[in-house]
């Protein structure tokens, strides 16, 4: 039998942790949707990121991105888990299923789904409220940067003026990153916990070229300077030159260590 | 008498009058410069005028060479891409702004400025490139200063200040095998130096906002670090004002470097 | 089995004495590693040959592992090797002549080779190169002082220095170096006690002159060339 889970919960609060940990879990298929969420009166929403569910199919390689109509046969319909996750900064009024917003409802019927069971952070008790804040006022920023690759140290100059202050007050940032010798990081930071996360992913891309997977950056926060931050990413960023050189430096140094 | 030694000012005008300022309140009228007036900073023109108006005997620093050469620093002394094209827009913004008879003044500053005793350059003797970090190999450091003929040596480029003696030192040379045919042994003695690194003016890296520069007294040979706090608002806002890249402003209010500098100090530009 | 290293510089075109080392390095025992430090060239005589044998060894030959010199920075600065500089200090202290001679005496062919070559090596924890770690034109002596020595073997971080430049053959120690340093910042004060372990710079001769250095025993034997060659006279009479 199908579970279809519903959570939700504020920018950061540790939804996608909490998912992966159940799908790491649970025996059966799994099959992942995330929804972009409303924005409120000086509560701006974030674009549906494809963050979260590259990360989280990174991790589970068998994971059903169900954003994708068809994507799930008969058979992975027996005993699928599925959970769909949206942000959602306010605590609903209701418990359960009752306490679901009805556009997302209207939503989820466009995929076919209709959910057993909600959770939300910070009402629920078997979801941690350890991240929640009290959010007034946010705006958020988004970038696209597929196929854009960047400069190591560069990265970690920026990375650390964004979650100190530089170009406004940031709330939370998350990131899915390219580097030169094709690592694929996810950086995460709320400005609740101490510290910025990292974590490398499993995928690893070719030598050669730009990697198309999903690289994305997303910023929520309040006098977010959209220009500046645009402007000192696009001074991290490798050109083509650059990359190249990168990659056949890495490429010949491969070749050497195979030769020993 | 006591005598003041400045570096490293970065065209902050504010900073430079705040310590200008705290030297004049010590009766102090005998003050070096160790170059780098410009470089980041929104005000070189300023900077150099004033270094001029009081006749200040300055060497050349390692952005001053840039600026007239019409060079970027070496580019392998950028740790990153982004310090890499921090510092190329900075350069090139104050290579267009500084006058003809500013550039002539930086083209002709001295490489080094000797004293009696004391040497004064900006990077160390071998190059206004080469950093002489407070912890570099000890030898290494007191040959700085013993190749310079010198017993004390000023210098700036780290922008952190320290003062460091080298003393008490000795080293056994014994002659194991030659042509023609020689084996021989002695104990040289090393002499005592000092090294002193006036730190900067304009662009602190010792992690707080505070101009600083040293005041050395060369009857007493003592040497004291001074701090001097200025409005760095009023900086923050001439970066603004002048078109340079408003994160400047932010790192220099939070006591970081405009640009981070490279982690191998060691590095000596082979340009 | 012995290790040996055979190091060599200033051969200047003369493939003859180049002929007569390899001759006594088939002689001589153990495990040889060949060294060529720089000055393969030189305005004298023409180095084609020469140059050609050191990129292709015979099959007997021992493989000369080769480094560039002052002669070969200045033919690399006056072919326009390095950027816009020429070989302008050779120029004034030499004459156009000498310029002219070294540029005829090297085919152009070489030339990639040449620039392809290494400052220096680092083997085992010795530097090898043709001047010192700071220039390839500097002359490390006997006389040199021991802290420039100390700061040339600092700044390859090695405990051995090969240098050519001088073209004096000696081994000289360093031991039982040490230095107080004192530190005050604002941060506070911080003393340290630096000493130096037993560290040693050989002049490795140059020409004729060369040097066998024994890895194991860290002791050096300076030769000439083709003295494994030389014939013995035997009882009172002459050859």
């Amino acid at each position: 039998m199908s579970q279809v889970c519903l959570i939700s919960g504020s920018p950061g609060c540790g939804k996608t942790n909490w998912i992966l940990n159940t799908f790491k879990n649970y025996s059966g298929n799994c099959g992942y949707l995330r929804l972009g969420g409303y924005s409120e009166i000086n509560l701006e929403q974030a674009i549906n990121s494809k963050i979260d569910f590259a990360f989280l199919k990174d991790q589970i390689p068998n994971l059903l991105d169900l954003s994708i109509s068809n994507s799930i046969s008969e058979k992975d319909k027996e005993n699928i888990l599925i959970i769909i996750e949206f942000p959602q900064f306010f605590t609903p009024k209701s418990q359960g299923i009752n306490g679901v917003d009805l556009r997302i409802i209207n939503e989820l019927e466009k995929y076919n789904l209709q959910p057993n069971r909600y959770l939300h952070f910070g009402r629920d008790p078997e979801l941690s409220i350890k991240d929640t804040l009290d959010f007034r006022e946010i705006e958020s920023i988004s970038l696209d940067l597929q196929k854009h690759i960047w400069d190591p140290a560069s990265l970690n100059t920026f990375w650390f003026e964004l979650v100190n202050g530089a170009y406004g007050d940031v709330y939370r940032a998350k990131a899915l990153m390219n580097l030169p010798d094709g690592r694929y990081i996810l950086f995460n930071w709320i400005v609740s916990q101490q510290g910025s996360q990292y974590q490398t992913l499993n995928q690893v891309a070719p030598l050669n070229g730009r990697p198309e997977r999903c690289s994305e950056i997303v910023i929520q926060g309040k006098n977010l300077n959209f220009e500046s931050i645009k402007a000192t990413i696009h001074n991290c960023l490798l050109n083509d030159a650059v990359l190249d050189h990168h990659q056949t430096s890495l490429r010949n140094s491969q070749l050497q260590t195979a030769r020993r | 008498m006591n005598q003041a030694v400045i570096s490293c000012l970065h065209a902050n005008l504010p900073a430079v009058e705040a310590v200008l300022k705290d030297i004049e309140l010590q009766g102090i009228t005998n003050i070096t410069c160790l170059g780098d007036l410009v470089g980041y900073g929104p005000q070189p023109n300023e900077v150099i005028e004033l270094i001029r108006d009081k006749e200040i005997p300055t060497c050349q620093g390692c952005w001053d060479e840039d600026v007239v050469d019409g060079l970027d620093a070496c580019d392998c002394s950028y740790p990153s891409q982004l310090a890499e094209k921090r510092g190329h827009f900075a350069h090139q913004w104050t290579t267009d702004k500084l006058t003809t008879e500013n550039k002539d003044y930086l083209a002709n500053l001295p490489y080094s400025i000797r004293k009696d005793k004391c040497l004064f350059v900006h990077g160390s003797p071998n190059s206004q490139h080469e950093y002489l970090l407070p912890d570099m190999d000890a030898f290494a450091a007191l040959e700085r200063v013993e190749n310079a003929r010198a017993e004390i040596l000023f210098c700036g480029h780290t922008h952190q200040p320290y003062i460091r003696e080298l003393a008490d030192g000795s080293i056994a040379v014994k002659i194991k095998n030659a042509v023609p045919k020689d084996t021989q042994e002695k104990e040289i003695q090393l002499p005592m130096r000092r090294i002193v690194n006036a730190g900067s003016v304009g662009e602190p890296r010792h992690g707080g906002t505070k101009a600083t520069y040293v005041v050395y007294n060369d009857v007493t040979n003592e040497v004291k670090i001074r701090e001097v706090e200025y409005d760095i608002e009023l900086t923050c806002k001439a970066i603004i004002d002048a078109g340079l890249p408003p994160i400047f402003a932010w790192r220099l209010k939070n006591g970081f470097e405009f640009a981070e500098q490279a982690e191998d100090a060691s590095h000596v530009c082979e340009r | 089995m012995i290790e040996r290293w055979a190091l060599v510089s200033g051969l200047k075109g003369d493939l003859d004495t180049y002929e007569l080392i390899q001759k006594d390095l088939k002689k001589t025992p153990g495990n040889i590693t060949l060294f060529v430090l720089g000055d393969m060239i030189g305005p004298e005589k023409n180095c084609n040959r020469l140059l050609h044998r050191l990129i292709n060894p015979k099959s007997n030959d021992l493989q000369p592992w080769c480094i560039y010199g002052w002669w070969e920075e200045q033919i690399l600065l006056e072919s326009g090797y390095r950027g816009d500089q020429r070989a302008e200090a050779l120029r004034i202290n030499k004459g156009e002549e000498v310029v002219k001679s070294l540029t005829n005496a090297v085919d152009k062919s070489f030339l990639d080779w040449i620039a392809a070559l290494q400052f220096g090596f680092v083997e085992l924890d010795c530097g090898l190169i043709h001047g010192s770690s700071k220039d390839v034109g500097e002359n490390l002596t006997l006389d040199t002082p021991p802290l420039t020595l100390l700061d040339r073997l600092t700044r390859l971080q090695v405990n051995r220095l090969f240098t050519a430049r001088s073209k004096q053959q000696f081994h000289l120690e360093l031991t039982e170096g040490i230095v107080n340093s004192e530190v005050e910042d604002l941060n506070g004060n911080r003393k340290k006690e630096q000493k130096v372990p037993q560290k040693a710079v050989i002049g490795i001769g140059a020409g004729k002159n060369y040097t066998l250095y024994d890895v194991g025993t860290d002791n050096t034997q300076f030769v000439q060339a083709g003295y494994k060659t030389e014939k013995r006279i035997k009882g009172f009479g002459r050859l």
